[in-house]
């Protein structure tokens, strides 16, 4: 194997569970966004636009839809002769099952996998978060830096500090300590869950972890103290950009609709930082004589003949006549019946509204809906009663 | 595996396309807002199980190749059998004729090795969405030496035949003065059988600026849209990755075709508006085709253009066509408000 400077390894095996059925059959890092996109996406496409080509991505939970979306990696440019992207499952060994008991024990059990490109440096992501940044002037940082770790950071509002791992840092962004939701944060700067490792001390501290019987074998909670322990030098990696977590149906929709203001602060029609995802070589969209569309996104594929407010519409989409979309999602190959109401709700997958219902949260609630089969059903009896 | 193998003769030079074929073949010409011709042909044969395809290219064939590249995007980047481009070597009286023989002999090693035994030639400019397979079919049933596939009796100028056959035709030309498939389907004076397969769904033959504008508003009504583009025989095209299309606050949009990355701020009616396209507030697009990456300032009016790609209309500005001659602004233009002099 040709070595290789800087390998990433993406953390994809995530349930997602406060997505309730959005992630039944995917996982989290699965979820369709962005009109276009899955979660993963940007993780991948930041990778590609950072020149790293050679990315393990760990799956865990239901990873069927996942494996065929990443397949050999070819939507994001990771086809690659020499590294490339791999999907690292769990697998059996002579001794049994091993599944991944925690995101550092998934990385132990993969050190064959980076051992191969014998790198420098490892690079840990998540398939969970909504962002767009460059790892390499992140790498700079920490080679400049002469750290063994580097945590990328960002600064959250102080009133949410508690729900995030937070570093103290020095005035030089050095980490002091590191605590994982405190009560009383003393700093607002939250990890994002991206780490750049020197590769011979995280393979050590891996290992060392891997004996201790009383550790979650997780990297904010046991591999991250296990550095300060031993007095490594870690550096905190401010960033500054748009990045979200779309890990709750609130904040899934949030994210969609950040993406309709005027200068949105993920900019997806940046031609110098791509967002690459698997084409479903649809035709254009369709927009009707009957159609009203506003202040939306709409993907290809969509034949939309009702009413669209302030929405992002996925591929495939049908929106009949007089059906009326606002501040919604509607995601692919769904359909909305002839004078069907959505408001403030995201509509999975397939999903097929029956004409003339009215979906939408109780006035002032706040709530967004999670449109369900069962609640389709249901309102399809309702109808017909 | 699929008997037949695909041979497209994209060396079509046509006038009346001229003002689109400028810097690219007739086979490269965009279409439907996210496609170029041949993407309908190609997309046509791999459907119809084809994984051998032979592109014969003449004129102005640089965007043709980087649409196609390897072929991935058709699925046709393959070990066994693919993609095969075949540029013309020079010959400088040769015919434009669909199947010229003088072409196709300079590659003929390439249908001596390939195994399949039966051929569909087919041109660039038809759009439609048609199974070979079926042709072929008919071809077998009838025993036919030659087969034309045809649209309401009226020729497409694509045709099945045997390769054997083929081959005998090419390399006895110059005895036999046949100077294509196309020609000898159309001579009266010959022994062999010729038949026709007639294919039903929508179909347009595009040749003049005026063809190219209706059958492009074709697309508007369901019935083309939905004929062409069936979900179980998708028609495949070069991917750009662009986002979905943004419609702002005062975005008026009825009755169009939209591809994505477009970015609509204005009014647009009976219009097809290609990928990544910008149209300004104020401005009104009406029985419009405009192509890829092009810009339209705020407070204009345009009524029958076709804008080519990378054209920039500034601000202010009005230009109307007819329905009969729609305006053409070519390629990489720029069109500003009449200023007083």
């Amino acid at each position: 194997m040709v070595k290789k400077k800087c390998v990433a390894m993406l953390l994809a095996g995530g349930q997602g569970s406060r997505l309730h059925s959005l992630t039944t059959n995917i996982a989290k890092p699965a979820v369709p966004f962005g009109g276009k996109y899955r979660i993963i996406d940007f993780t991948l496409s930041n990778c590609t636009n950072s020149g790293i080509d050679t990315v393990g991505v760990l799956t865990q939970y239901q990873p069927l839809v996942l494996n065929s979306y990443i397949g050999i990696g070819s939507a994001w440019d990771l086809d690659r002769r020499n590294g490339g992207v791999t999907v690292l499952p769990p697998y059996t060994e002579a001794s049994g099952v091993k599944w991944y008991s925690g995101t550092a024990n998934a990385i132990y059990q993969n050190l064959n996998y980076i051992e191969q490109y014998n790198p420098e440096y490892v690079l840990i992501l998540s398939g969970d978060h909504i962002y767009k940044m460059d790892y390499s002037k992140m790498l700079d940082y920490h080679i400049q830096n002469d750290a063994e770790a580097t945590i990328s950071v960002i600064e959250v509002p102080w009133e949410e500090a508690s729900r995030f791992g937070i570093m103290n840092t020095n005035a030089d962004f050095e980490i002091e300590e590191f605590d994982e939701k405190p009560d009383e944060p003393k700093s607002n700067l939250a990890s994002m869950g991206i780490y750049i490792f020197n590769w011979k001390s995280l393979k050590n501290y891996l290992e060392l972890d891997n004996t201790n019987e009383e550790s979650s074998h997780d990297f904010g909670k046991d591999l991250i103290p296990l550095f300060l322990n031993e007095g490594k030098r870690l550096m905190a990696y401010p960033f500054e950009g748009y990045w979200k977590d779309v890990g709750t149906v609130k904040s899934l929709w949030e994210a969609n609709m950040d993406l309709l203001e005027e200068n949105p602060g993920l900019n997806l029609f940046d031609h110098s930082w791509r967002i690459y995802s698997r084409n479903p070589n649809q035709p254009p969209q369709y927009l009707s004589q009957t159609s009203d569309v506003k202040d939306s996104l709409i993907n290809e594929g969509c034949i939309i003949e009702g009413t669209v407010r302030h929405s992002v519409i996925f591929q495939g989409v049908q929106i009949k006549e007089d059906a009326i979309i606002e501040e919604s999602v509607i995601m692919p190959d769904a359909v909305i019946g002839k004078g069907a109401i959505i408001r403030r709700a995201i509509v999975p997958e397939h999903i097929t509204v029956p004409n003339d219902v009215t979906i939408e949260p109780e006035d002032g609630s706040g709530e967004i809906i999670l449109v369900t089969q069962e609640m389709v059903e249901k309102l399809r009896k309702d109808v017909t009663a | 595996m699929s008997r037949l193998l695909g041979v497209i003769d994209a060396a079509t030079v046509m006038g009346g396309l001229q003002d689109l074929t400028l810097n690219r073949s007739v086979a490269s010409i965009p279409f439907a807002g996210r496609y170029r011709f041949i993407d309908f042909v190609l997309s046509n044969m791999v459907n119809s199980g084809v994984s051998s395809v032979a592109i014969f290219p003449k004129h102005q064939y640089r965007s043709l190749m980087d649409h196609i590249g390897s072929g991935k995007n058709w699925d046709l980047d393959r070990k066994r059998d693919g993609l095969f481009f075949f540029p013309p070597y020079f010959e400088p009286n040769e015919t434009t004729s669909i199947g010229s023989f003088a072409r196709l002999e300079q590659h003929i090693e390439f249908f001596k090795r390939s195994h399949q035994d039966y051929v569909v030639i087919a041109n660039s400019y038809v759009i439609t969405n048609v199974d070979f397979e079926e042709a072929l079919a008919e071809h077998l049933i009838h025993d036919y030496d030659i087969t034309e596939i045809q649209h309401e009796g009226e020729s497409l100028e694509m045709y099945v035949l045997s390769k054997s056959l083929l081959v005998e035709l090419i390399e006895n030309r110059r005895t036999s003065q046949f100077i294509s498939v196309s020609d000898v389907v159309k001579q009266p004076l010959h022994s062999f059988n010729i038949g026709s397969y007639e294919h039903k769904s929508y179909t347009a033959i595009i040749d003049s600026i005026p063809a190219y504008f209706k059958h492009s508003m074709d697309l508007l009504g369901h019935a083309a849209w939905s004929q062409l583009f069936s979900l179980d025989r998708p028609i495949y095209t070069k991917v750009k990755d662009e986002p979905p299309t943004k419609y702002a606050t005062n975005a008026q949009v009825s009755d169009s075709m939209i591809a994505n990355g477009a970015s609509i701020e204005g009014t647009v009616e009976s219009s097809i508006v290609s990928r990544a396209v910008k149209i300004g507030k104020e401005s009104v697009v009406k029985n419009c085709i405009v192509m890829q990456k092009s810009q339209i300032g705020k407070g204009c009016t345009l009524e029958y253009v076709i804008l080519d790609k990378d054209v920039k209309v500034l601000d202010g500005t009005t230009l109307r066509g007819t329905a009969e001659k729609p305006l053409v602004l070519r390629k990489g233009s720029i069109r500003e408000a009449a200023v007083a002099k």
